[in-house]
């Protein structure tokens, strides 16, 4: 199943000027672990999607109490909120490449 | 000691509608503070460098009044940082006129301490001539490791995100309430249980949990929440009687604009709320424990803002499906047009020529998964930023005319190619700036880079 159909929130957002965050929240337990525990949400699929090198992903988190996952990578190209060439202040649709990613 | 403290917590960005039946169902709880933030630096860096206001007067007028009136009726004292966004000493006094002219209105006399954010360059560079070594708080390039003299001259305006001790400070001076400009956001939630000798960890996760209002809700609404910080505990619970917080959506919480979930840096500890638990108290509040806060050294955030040049932009509408096709081709051909007639101006130093093209990539960039664009039209904007202004124009206008007119393989309609919405077809923006200053302040005296005035309203 792809990533969206699991998530009922995922979102992105600057993490101050420099940085993009992507939430991953999951619904229920079984779905939570089930992302979780597959190993595809890994610093080498990040970097694939974000065409970014895996060690400028700044963290993963998994926080079982919230049944969250958080993805932390800079803002593209090292353009910061409001520089000329931002495309996207709040990093607001930041998270679009990982909606469709497959969970087995 | 007290044995619990209710903190009453609503946004002054603008759009809150501070309904006035959950509003007073939130002040039925009897709050020992209200508090409303109302700066922050995610609208970007433009704001500080001009000194613009953000979220509306009107909205923020309306948050005013509903704090002052309920706050001064009741005898509660209130904490409010404004100057929206970047809360420098411009934004902070336009808000304090509105102020004044509200208690005018309605005929009330205030004793408030106002705490200025902004940040005097002189005290700065005395500072760094006595040795303080001020480090970018995040390890990128284009920061410089530790700041200059030049760049402070160089930033329009600087601000400091001023922890709870000046707040804490400012409440020992008998006034009805304390408005800041730029603070941290959680220091203002924080000021009056420290005050009352609560837990650091527990006030700190508290303060994160509140300083957003209802984004911890389900639903989420633009109204108030509340809390009850006790000994080792605190509970939180919309004002608004069809929501409700649930330990996901306050867990959740702690994600909301940070880059790590676990651990925030804040000034004079680091905020950890690994070991923290979220339980159900009734089925619409939640309880929280386990926080903790671990001493480091004391440090604020500074920020500042750095003109870049001028910029210009044009908006076009491309519904030719022969055009959009070749869109890639067009837009290069028309740089390669601007690069010929500016010369010897050189692109990438001299300006910088760049499109957004909404329907195929604008929004996402290189990293948009589609790679071919399905879409009937495209919104284009062909943007030029160059130190001076007049090649600002020069660059968009000349861009934009070749679109206008290039002939391009296939092409069929031989008038013009793009649609204009707007005379003038090309418009200068005026000034551009960039975060330059994202630094950390050590203090040993939290309060010493924060005036505090006490001033009569109304």
């Amino acid at each position: 199943m792809k990533l969206h159909e699991l998530a009922t929130v995922l979102r992105s957002k600057s993490a101050g000027p420099f940085l993009n965050t992507i939430d991953i929240f999951l619904e229920t337990e079984e779905t939570y672990r089930r992302v979780r525990d597959s190993g595809i949400l890994t610093k080498d699929l990040v970097a694939r999607l974000y065409h970014i090198r895996p060690e400028e992903v700044l963290g993963i988190f998994f926080v079982d109490e919230a049944r969250g996952i958080k993805i932390t990578v800079p803002k593209p190209n090292g353009v910061a909120s409001g520089d000329p060439d931002c495309r996207d202040i709040y990093g607001a649709q930041y998270y679009i490449p990982l909606l469709d990613i497959e969970i087995p | 000691m007290k044995e619990e403290i209710k903190v009453l917590s609503g946004i002054m960005m603008g759009d809150s509608l501070f309904d006035e039946r959950n509003w007073n169902i939130g002040l039925s709880h009897n709050p020992d503070v209200i508090v409303a933030q109302g700066t922050s630096s995610d609208t970007g860096p433009a704001y500080l460098a001009t000194g613009t206001l953000y979220g509306g007067s009107l909205g923020i007028k309306r948050g005013l009044r509903a704090i002052l009136l309920s706050a001064k009726g009741r005898g509660i004292p209130f904490i409010i940082s404004t100057g929206p966004p970047a809360g420098a000493n411009q934004q902070l006094e336009k808000v304090l006129g509105w102020v004044d002219e509200l208690a005018k209105e309605a005929n009330l006399k205030l004793r408030i301490a106002v705490i200025s954010g902004e940040l005097d360059k002189d005290y700065l560079k005395r500072k760094m001539r006595r040795g303080s070594r001020i480090r970018r708080l995040v390890d990128i390039d284009r920061l410089p490791e530790y700041l200059s003299e030049e760049d402070i001259d160089h930033s329009e305006h600087i601000v400091g995100q001023m922890g709870p001790e000046p707040i804490m400070k400012a409440l020992d001076l008998d006034v009805d309430g304390v408005i800041t400009g730029r603070a941290l956001d959680i220091a203002l939630h924080m000021a009056v249980p420290l005050r009352a000798g609560f837990d650091k960890g527990l006030a700190a996760h508290m303060a994160k949990t509140i300083e957003c209002a209802s984004l911890v809700t389900v639903p989420e609404t633009s109204d108030a929440v509340l809390a009850v910080l006790r000994k080792d505990h605190f509970l939180v619970s919309p004002t608004n009687p069809d929501s409700k917080c649930t330990p996901v959506s306050v867990a959740a919480h702690a994600f909301y604009e940070r880059p790590d979930p676990n651990r925030e840096l804040n000034p004079g500890g680091v905020l950890d709320l690994s070991g923290a638990k979220y339980e159900p108290y009734d089925e619409r509040t939640v309880k929280v424990s386990g926080s903790r806060w671990v001493p480091a050294p004391y440090a604020v955030k500074i920020e500042g803002a750095r003109k870049v040049g001028f910029r210009t932009i044009s908006i076009l509408g491309i519904r030719d499906k022969r055009m959009i096709g070749q869109i890639d081709w067009c837009l290069e051909q028309a740089r390669k047009h601007v690069e010929a007639h500016l010369q010897p101006l050189r692109p990438g130093v001299d300006y910088h020529l760049l499109y957004r093209v909404y329907g195929k990539n604008g929004v996402l960039g290189e990293a948009e998964p589609l790679k071919q664009t399905e879409s009937h039209e495209l919104g284009l904007i062909v943007e030029a930023i160059a130190p001076q202004e007049e090649v600002s124009e020069n660059v968009c206008e000349l861009a934009g005319r070749k679109l206008l007119h290039m002939d391009y393989p296939g092409r069929i309609a031989t008038a013009a190619n793009v649609a204009h919405p707007y005379s003038p077809t090309a418009n200068n923006l005026g000034p551009v700036y960039r975060w330059s200053i994202w630094h950390l302040l050590e203090l040993e005296d939290p309060c010493e880079p924060f005036r505090i005035e006490v001033r009569r309203f109304g």
